[in-house]
Order: C-alpha cells, then structure tokens, then sequence
C-alpha cells in the first residue's frame, strides 16, 4: 500500500492537470497574451533601442541582465559548492590519491588502440577550439553565441588537456586560483553595472557608461563587458569542478 | 540615494564574489570583507526602511527601461521590514560563525563565507524583487547556497542536503510551471502588471491550476505541514555557523512570496480566493498541532526546535489564511519575531556546543550557572515560543486570534490555544533541564574565557534578547507600519 499510494497520488494529479490544461494557448497563436502584451515591443524595439541585431541577446544581456547576472552568479555557487562539499573535507587522510590509480591502470598494460596519436591530435585541436571559443565570445552580441558558450568551450580545452595528458606540464590552475577566478569573472559583470552608476544611471544602464562613445556604442560595449565576465566565470567554473572531482575525498567526519 | 535598493543587493554579492581572491592574500581577509558589506548592508536597509515610512513605495528599475519590459525592485513597509530583519540576522550569524572556522584552510573559510554572503543576497532578491523571473532566480540562489551549507555539517549533512535537494528541485520546477501557465495568460512577468491583467481578463481555472502549484511549491521552500519532511535533519546537520540564518529566516521568505502571489498578485477578486485560503488555513492547523506534537518526542535540542519550526511556520501561513489586515499583521510580527527567536535559539545552542560538545538536552543540567546569558537567551525564546506577555511570540500570537474572531472563525482560536498548550509542555522541559535538573560532569572544550564565550559569540546571543523582548514591547509600532502597506491589499 505505501508503494502504490504515491503512485495513485501522481496519476490523479497528472490526470487532473491534463484535464485542465486547456486553457494553455495554442503554439503559434499571434493573438495570445505573451504574442501580444511584451513580445511585439522587444521585436519593434530590441534592435534599435540596444543596438543589437541579435533580439535573443538584447533580451538576455540588456533587458533582462539583471536575471542574468544572478544566473552566473548560479554557476559561480555550484563550482564553489562542488569543491567546498567534494574536496574540501576537513580530514587530509581520506583523500583519495590520483597516483594509486594511475599506478594500477599501468599494471594492466597499455590500451590496444594505437591508431591515434592523442597527444598531437590535441595539440592540434587545442587551438582550434580556442579561436572558436573566442570567435563566439566577441560575435556573441551580433548574432548567434555568448558568453556561456564560448566560456563553456574554453573550460573543454582545459579539460581535454588536463584528462588526456594529465602528464604533461602545461597550464593549470589550482583549485583555489580556479574557484577565485570564477567570482572574478562574475564581478566584472557587477562592475561594468557599477560602472553604469557611476555614470550617473540606475544599475546596468548602459546607455550612462562613462565612455566617450556614441550612445548606442555604449550598449555594444556594456554588452561585451559582461559577456566577458559570462565567459570567464563560466570557465573558471568548469575548471574547478574538474579541479573538485580530481581532488574528491572520502565522507566518514561527523562534525557538529 | 536613488540607487539605495541596488547598493542593498550589490555588496553581499561583490563581497561574496572576492570572498575567495581575497582569501588568499590572508584566510580571513575575505571573511572580514563579507562582514563588513553584510554591515553596510544592514545600514542600508534601515535608511530604505526610514525612507519607505516617509515617501510611500519605491520603485526601482533596472537598466532605466519601462515596467513591463525591465526588471523591478518594488519596495513597501512591509518587505523593508523583512529585508531589515534578513541583514540583522545575518550579520549576527556572519559573526557568530567566526568561531567555527578556525581549523578550515583558506578555501573553506573564504568559501563557507561566500555562500553566508550570497543566501543573505537570496533571500534579501527574493523579499525585494517585483518580478516573478526574478523571484526565482533569487530562490534558486538562496537554494542552492543553503544545500551547501547544510552539506558543510559532515557526512551526515551530506545526506540531509542530498534530500533537500531532490525536495527542493521539485519545488523549483512546480514555481516555473506555476509561472509559465500565468504567463501564458498574461504575457508579462512583473507582479503589478500581472495582477492588472489578471483582474482584467477571465482566466479562472488557469489562475487556479497555477496557484496550486505555487503552493506546493512555496510549502516545500518553507517547511509547511505536508511537504516538510527535508526540514528536521536539513535544520539538524547544517554547519553550526550558518544553522541560526538557515533555520531563522529561510524559511520565512518563501512564505512572503506566498503573501505576495496571494494578495498582490492575485488578491480576494479571484474566484477561488475562499477556497484557496480554506486549503492554507487546512494545512496550517494540521502542522501545528503535528510538529508540536513530534517536538514534544524529540531529545536533541536541534531537532525539538526544528520540528517546532514546523508548527511555528504554520502560525504564519495561518494568517494569510485569515486575511484581516490585523491576522495578516499578527504574521508578519511572527515572521519577523520567529526569526530572532529560533535563530536566538540556535545561537544559544551553538554556543552550548562550543563550549561542551552536546546538544543533548539531558545534558543541560543547570548550565545557568556555568553560561547566564546562554540560558537567559534560552529562557526569553522559549517563553516567546508559547507566549507569555511581554515577549513578541504572545503579540504575534494575540494579533492573530484577533483577526480570526474579527472574521468569526472560531477554529483557528482554537487550534492557536491548543498549539500555545503544546508548545508549552516542550519548552518548560528546556527551561526544566536548564534551571533545575542535577548538573552533569561536563568537560569544557574551550576552557580559558573570560567571559561565558567569546565576545563574537555574546553579542548575537545578547541582541536577541534585546530584540524579543523589545519587538514584544513596541509591537504596535511595528504593526502601524506594516498596516500602512496592508491596508490595500487585505481583504
């Protein structure tokens, strides 16, 4: 009975809400009310007002930046969470030791595959992603891209470079660097609203940046600021949950 | 000051975002930093609060666009009080954690007070904001710092947090359902606007399908009756240090966005608004009379004052289901009065464990004389618990039963007495063990203070004293303010 009791429960609810859904709007009715009430003057308006062609990121980065500054402060919280809970457990002696693992894998010999070169294929690869990740960075407010994925593919890089040639001395960041590079990244988006109350406007107006640029130049660059900020936080994040799970410990404290 | 609002959000967030960089020029250079901006903070709130009382509502705009199309932060009597009352507490406990990270390197420290920082910053979005997106981004935030800090109490947070979690996810994705459907018959995400089209159009069923899943929702955030089952171990395993802001005022914000949607957004014009309120009146008496009685069964302190939550929150959400301004200002007063009373309770039994190790209430034998000021905090939130005259719990609680005779529902009278009973039996046990009991042996950990505990630690344990005793003393002050915002919106 306790089993099927939530089971009954979530058929009923579904069923009901099914029932009565009715009342959604068709998909693509240009009457309805979200079509009508906000839509038509971000799609009248978005272009000229925030000097952007793309309308998805005037939207996201002018409109409604503030939501997104607090998104990225979401990423910045779950890499900070993910290394506080994964790796930093008070008790030194259960952490789990990279080199015991890496030291068994040899015990079982080489992998058959030896078609590949991984460690030229990377470096081959490497750069071209990163001209892509920047590409996408700076094209992020004119058309499709941004800073979350352009952070996102930048984050790969690292990743590639740091699991499949884990040998190799190259770049790497600690995970302290990492952790505080990704709230870095975030308070250059706060800063460039800071800015904009410097300037004498509310916070994130653009349009008052204390630059000598025409106004509409202003938002190219408010915009550009923070997608900046976006990449580098969103970087930074994926580095240090990479950096969290590398370096994961045991749980067996109890403290109070 | 036109950009107050903002700078109120803006310096826990930068402090909280420097926290780590700072943190590695010295371990607590990131943490002092976080105080200070939670200080300035606090300053802050008391001049918007002024500024509210004297000018009417402020409407700030993000971005300098026009309503529906930007992000607002409107601000009444009423959320100023609650944001003023968020900073308050977490200052105290900012403060009152710094006694618990002497062991941590310079991540942990630096990143445990990133996360204090940033739920301050939650849960102060969440009280400010008049936009429904934004609510949830704030929710999120305040969710997902306090999953980190539950799960910094050891392995055992772990597993709370795991729960709360999973719970928690549930609740996020009911609120973007619940949003999306008004969306889909509004076009518009700002409270005020919102409420103008739904007043204007016919979108019964849609409001009410809606409102059930804000309920749900917001019952999971704050611990209410049924959908409280995360709560006691999350509010029992959380780090000592974050404990009082986590148990004191998280909960109470969700149940403010609760007041919103109800009376600001959709307010008594709706159709289904009687029954609505008879749901919430349902579920509120049903946690009363269930969380008082598992807290009477509970021998951890941690436990009997997270159980007693449960009751507690349903004090609150009883008064929405009420609806006369005066039960709606009896709420708030409680929402505001709990906070210093349980997050005080916390405090109290922080403090016992760091100084004996236990939060066993068996071994509080006679532990006023070893720690006065501990017992006498310990003594004032549990009176104000039941309430007894000159605390804040018995105005709360008066304020209440007041709106419900006012209205002629004689059943939450009832049911408000028979809870005050049950409160009763289990904190005179507190008070028992405190004062009368026989004293144990007990070992102290930290044995060379000068005072009880350390300066730190008796300043938040002092002020909630002061704040108990002195809300329960001007608590018609306090009432006329928020009266000043309910007015319009009560039924």
């Amino acid at each position: 009975m306790k089993k099927v009791l939530p089971l009954i429960l979530i058929l009923v609810c579904l069923g009901a809400a099914f029932w009565s859904f009715d009342f959604l709007p068709e998909i693509g009715d240009a009457g309805s009310k979200p079509n009508t009430h906000t839509t038509d003057y971000y799609i009248e308006h978005a272009t000229t007002e925030t000097n952007s062609p793309n309308m998805v990121t005037s939207v996201i980065v002018d409109y409604r930046a503030f939501d997104t500054m607090y998104e990225t402060t979401v990423m910045f919280i779950a890499g900070v969470a993910a290394l506080l809970i994964l790796s930093s457990s008070p008790n030194r002696k259960n952490r789990i030791r990279t080199h015991h693992v890496r030291k068994n894998r040899e015990h079982r010999g080489a992998p058959v595959y030896r078609t590949v070169n991984k460690e030229v294929v990377i470096t081959i690869v490497k750069p071209l992603i990163l001209l892509y990740a920047i590409y996408v960075l700076f094209h992020g407010e004119v058309s499709l891209g941004g800073g979350f994925q352009a952070g996102a593919l930048m984050g790969m890089t690292y990743i590639l470079d740091a699991m499949v040639i884990p040998e190799r001395e190259g770049f790497r960041l600690s995970k302290e660097n990492s952790a505080a590079l990704g709230g870095v990244g975030t308070f250059i988006y706060v800063l460039t609203g800071i800015l904009c109350m410097v300037g004498g406007g509310v916070f994130l107006e653009y349009k008052k940046l204390p630059l000598p640029v025409e106004v509409l130049e202003k938002h190219s660059v408010g915009m550009l600021l923070v997608e900046i900020g976006v990449a580098i936080c969103v970087m930074a994040t994926i580095i240090t949950i990479l950096n969290a799970i590398m370096e994961r410990v045991h749980f067996d404290d109890d403290t109070n | 000051m036109k950009n107050l609002p903002a700078y109120i959000v803006l310096l826990p967030l930068c402090s909280a975002l420097l926290s780590l960089a700072l943190s590695k020029i010295h371990r607590h250079l990131g943490r002092d930093v976080v105080f200070c901006a939670l200080t300035g903070s606090l300053i802050l709130s008391v001049l918007q609060l002024r500024q509210v009382i004297a000018e009417g509502p402020i409407h700030y705009v993000f971005g300098g666009y026009t309503i529906p199309y930007g992000i607002e932060f409107s601000i009444d009597t009423i959320n100023a009080v609650i944001v003023v009352m968020v900073c308050l507490l977490g200052v105290l406990s900012c403060m009152f954690a710094f006694n618990f990270d002497t062991k941590g390197d310079a991540v942990q420290v630096g990143g445990a007070y990133t996360m204090h920082a940033l739920l301050v910053l939650g849960m102060v979005g969440m009280t400010m904001t008049g936009d429904v997106f934004n609510l949830y981004v704030f929710l999120e935030i305040t969710s997902l710092t306090a999953y980190c800090l539950i799960a910094m109490g050891g392995s055992r947070g772990v597993v709370s947090a795991f729960r709360y979690l999973l719970v928690g996810t549930v609740a996020a994705t009911f609120y973007l359902l619940g949003v999306g459907i008004l969306y889909s018959v509004t076009g518009t995400l700002n409270m005020a606007d919102m409420a103008k089209c739904l007043a204007a159009g016919n979108n019964d069923s849609a409001m009410l399908m809606a409102m059930l899943l804000l309920i749900v929702s917001f019952g999971i955030k704050m611990a209410q009756f049924p959908f409280h089952g995360w709560q006691p171990s999350a509010y029992t395993h959380a780090n000592t240090g974050a404990r009082p802001l986590i148990a004191g005022a998280m909960g109470k914000i969700p149940a403010y966005a609760m007041f919103r949607y109800l009376y600001c957004i959709y307010g008594p014009g709706f159709k289904y608004f009687r029954f609505i309120l008879l749901v919430i009146g349902i579920l509120s008496v049903c946690g009363m009379i269930y969380g008082s009685v598992r807290a009477m069964a509970q021998r951890d302190i941690r436990k009997v004052l997270a159980y007693s939550s449960v009751a507690q929150i349903s004090y609150i959400s009883l008064g929405f289901a009420i609806g006369t301004p005066l039960a709606l200002a009896g709420s708030f007063l409680h929402m505001v009065g709990h906070a210093f009373m349980k997050g005080g309770l916390f405090f109290a039994a922080g403090a016992i464990s760091w100084k004996y190790g236990t939060f066993d209430l068996n071994d509080f034998g006679r532990i006023y004389k070893k720690m006065p000021w501990t017992a006498g905090l310990l003594t004032v939130g549990a009176l104000s618990m039941i309430g007894i005259p000159p605390t804040v719990g018995f105005f709360s609680k008066w304020y209440l039963a007041f709106g419900a005779a006012e209205s002629h529902q004689y059943v939450y009278i009832f049911v408000l007495v028979l809870s005050s009973l049950l409160n009763a039996i289990y904190f005179f046990k507190l008070i028992e063990k405190v004062f009368v009991q026989g004293e144990k042996n007990k070992r102290e950990l930290h044995p060379n203070t000068s005072l009880e505990v350390p300066m730190s630690m008796m300043i938040p344990v002092v002020i909630c004293i002061l704040v108990i005793l002195l809300l329960g003393v001007f608590n018609v002050k306090l009432v006329d303010i928020l009266l000043i915002s309910l007015k319009g919106v009560a039924l």
